[in-house]
């Protein structure tokens, strides 16, 4: 701290002043690092050879450059490292892209690298990279941009050189995996003066067209492979923005594997190569055949399946009872139609019984008061009448039992298990025919033997009322009188004769004798 | 349903037809006219992809928009040109 500069001694004469002079460390290297940063401000370009290249486990990379007369420390960061386009290696011949700084903890300068270039890429690399950076930063080579290609397109622009090794190895390809699309085949200039505009404005032109050309689902721009310089129209921005202009979806297909154009960056998808666009552009058509064969069986099989699981369904239904025994369901049905059938005879029979029954006794009546040759006769008719209708009922019934029989037995013949219900629903049909047929021809049958019994019955009284006898009943409810004694004074009464009536009243009850026979 | 389905569209159909019959979820009826109808879209895949030879066509389109195209030789020899391989 004491010491003195031995060079400039007069002009420090005190101790105080003279510690002016004296500098720390630290204000030696900040002092070193405001001059450095003063000779290289922001970026400079250096070129050397590599040397001692190293990625840590940071990422971070840490190399020396050097030539024949020097070296400089270098370090890039990890962000940097990741952008670098190509692997740096000991040896090569650089132009590192940074900035001169000081590390002050250890005093020592180093070039902090951003960006390293192999030597000789020149200029129009350089610009090629200021042009990549500018339409990356417009989002032309965003990720969000690119579109899905169609899986099986109808119809492809391919825009290429049409005398190259290029079209022809797409169009075998296209035959040979999917000759069932469509190609247009767009010629343009794929190199020299001019084949950029060239190429954009056939992607302009094609695309505009489309509507008229029927639809393009797919564009493939390219060309085969070259030098360098014979790619560089797909790295030209009118081409670049074109491509991505294009609303069909564009794979592009430059040169060789390891060619990289702008293009390629702008396009949905890169192509390798030019069969690899092809192999790219459409599926393969017996893989697809294939697909549609599976895709056949899968329907076969489900509703295969199905009809399988109904017919099961069905099967389970029909082992219950009603439709496991179809005869045992006849039978039954047999069985009720035979009772029913009983019923009706026996509800017939006692029907012709009452019948004559009362018939019997208007005959006892009539041949009491009136032995009348005729009217025996009449009576005598009614009950062969009677007779003859108990048979032709009983017949017609009897009739009916047999073709319902013979009919549940057709059935029973030819019944299989489906058809039981609508076979029971005829049945029941037939019933219901026979129920109405028989209603209705006892119904007019019994109308017409109860007119008979009137007529009979009106004809017998009035044959006696002719030999002088009257009929007198009480006016009200027209009952006949048989008694006096159940009459009271005042009681109207109509006395019938064999011609006319007369009304009369009861004037003395008591006097029972006078109604006496 | 579309009548000209695209290509794409009919697989899509089929697909979503195949599940339905698979999953056991519609009815026989249902089923079979499901059934039906992928067959009948199976059927229009297969003429689609019936052509086995490619159809190229060259083009030419002038600064009007206006079209004209010819036949493109599939198998063409490449001929001088285009640049020789790298």
């Amino acid at each position: 701290m004491k010491r003195r500069t031995p060079s400039r001694p007069a002009e420090t004469p005190s101790t105080a002043s003279s510690d002016v002079n004296v500098l720390t460390v630290s204000e030696v290297t900040r002092r070193v690092r405001r001059a450095l940063e003063s000779a290289f401000p922001g970026r400079v370009l250096v070129t050397g050879e590599i040397s001692n290249f190293k990625i840590h486990a940071s990422g971070h990379s840490y190399f020396t450059l050097k030539d024949s007369g020097s070296e400089i420390a270098c370090v890039m960061w990890r962000s940097a490292v990741a952008s670098l386009r190509f692997r740096p290696a000991d040896g090569q011949e650089v132009i590192v892209a940074g900035s001169i700084e000081v590390f002050e903890k250890s005093g020592r300068y180093q070039l902090y690298a951003q960006q390293i270039d192999p030597r000789g890429v020149g200029a129009l690399e350089m610009a090629l990279r200021q042009l990549r950076e500018k339409l990356e930063k417009e989002g032309l080579f965003s990720p969000a941009r690119k579109r899905p290609l169609p899986r099986f397109p109808k119809r492809i622009g391919i825009i290429t050189s049409p005398t190259g090794a290029a079209i022809r190895d797409m169009l075998l390809t296209l035959e040979r995996r999917y000759p069932c699309v469509d190609v247009l085949v767009l010629p343009v200039r794929v190199q020299g003066d001019g084949a950029a505009s060239e190429i954009a404005d056939a992607v302009r032109k094609i695309n505009a067209a489309t509507s008229a050309l029927g639809g393009i689902d797919l564009l493939i721009v390219g060309r085969g492979g070259g030098s360098t310089e014979d790619l560089c129209a797909f790295n030209e921005e009118v081409l670049v923005r074109a491509i991505a202009a294009s609303t069909v979806p564009v794979i592009s297909a430059v040169g060789h594997e390891t060619d990289f154009t702008l293009a390629d960056l702008a396009a949905d998808v890169r192509a390798a190569t030019p069969t690899a666009a092809a192999e790219l552009a459409v599926p393969v058509r017996l893989e697809t055949l294939d697909g549609l064969s599976l895709t056949q069986r899968r329907l076969t099989i489900g509703v295969q399946r199905r009809v399988d699981l109904d017919r099961r369904t069905f099967s389970h239904l029909a082992r219950r009872a009603p439709f496991r025994e179809p005869e045992h369901l006849i039978r039954r049905r047999e069985q009720r139609l035979d009772t029913w059938l009983a019923d009706v005879l026996r509800a017939l029979n006692a029907r012709f019984h009452d019948r004559r029954r009362r018939l019997q006794r208007t005959e006892q009546l009539l041949s009491r008061i009136a032995p009348d040759a005729s009217v025996a006769a009449g009576t005598r008719r009614l009950h062969e009448r009677l007779a003859r209708l108990h048979l032709a009922m009983t017949g017609r019934l009897l009739r009916i039992a047999r073709n319902l029989d013979q009919r549940a037995a057709r059935l029973q013949r030819g019944a299989p298990a489906g058809r039981i219900p609508r076979l029971s629903e005829l049945l029941n049909d037939a019933r219901r025919r026979v129920a109405l047929a028989l209603h209705q021809g006892l119904d007019a049958r019994r109308r017409r033997l109860e007119a008979a019994e009137q007529l009979l019955n009106a004809l017998s009284y009035r044959s006696v009322l002719q030999r002088g006898y009257s009929i007198t009943r009480l006016k009200k409810g027209g009952t006949l009188v048989r008694d006096a004694a159940r009459l009271s004074d005042g009681d109207r009464l109509v006395t019938e004769f064999a011609e006319g009536e007369v009304e009369s009243r009861v004037v003395n009850a008591r006097q029972r004798e006078l109604f006496e026979t | 349903m579309n009548p000209k389905p695209t290509f794409e569209e009919a697989l899509q159909r089929l697909e979503a037809i195949a599940e339905q019959i698979e999953r056991g979820q519609i009815g026989l009826e249902e089923s079979i006219a499901r059934y039906e109808e992928g067959v009948q879209l199976i059927r229009h895949c297969r003429d689609v992809l019936a052509r086995a030879e490619l159809r190229v066509q060259q083009l030419q389109i002038d600064d009007q928009g206006k079209v004209e195209s010819r036949p493109f030789p599939v198998a063409a020899p490449p001929t001088a040109g285009d640049a020789p391989p790298r």
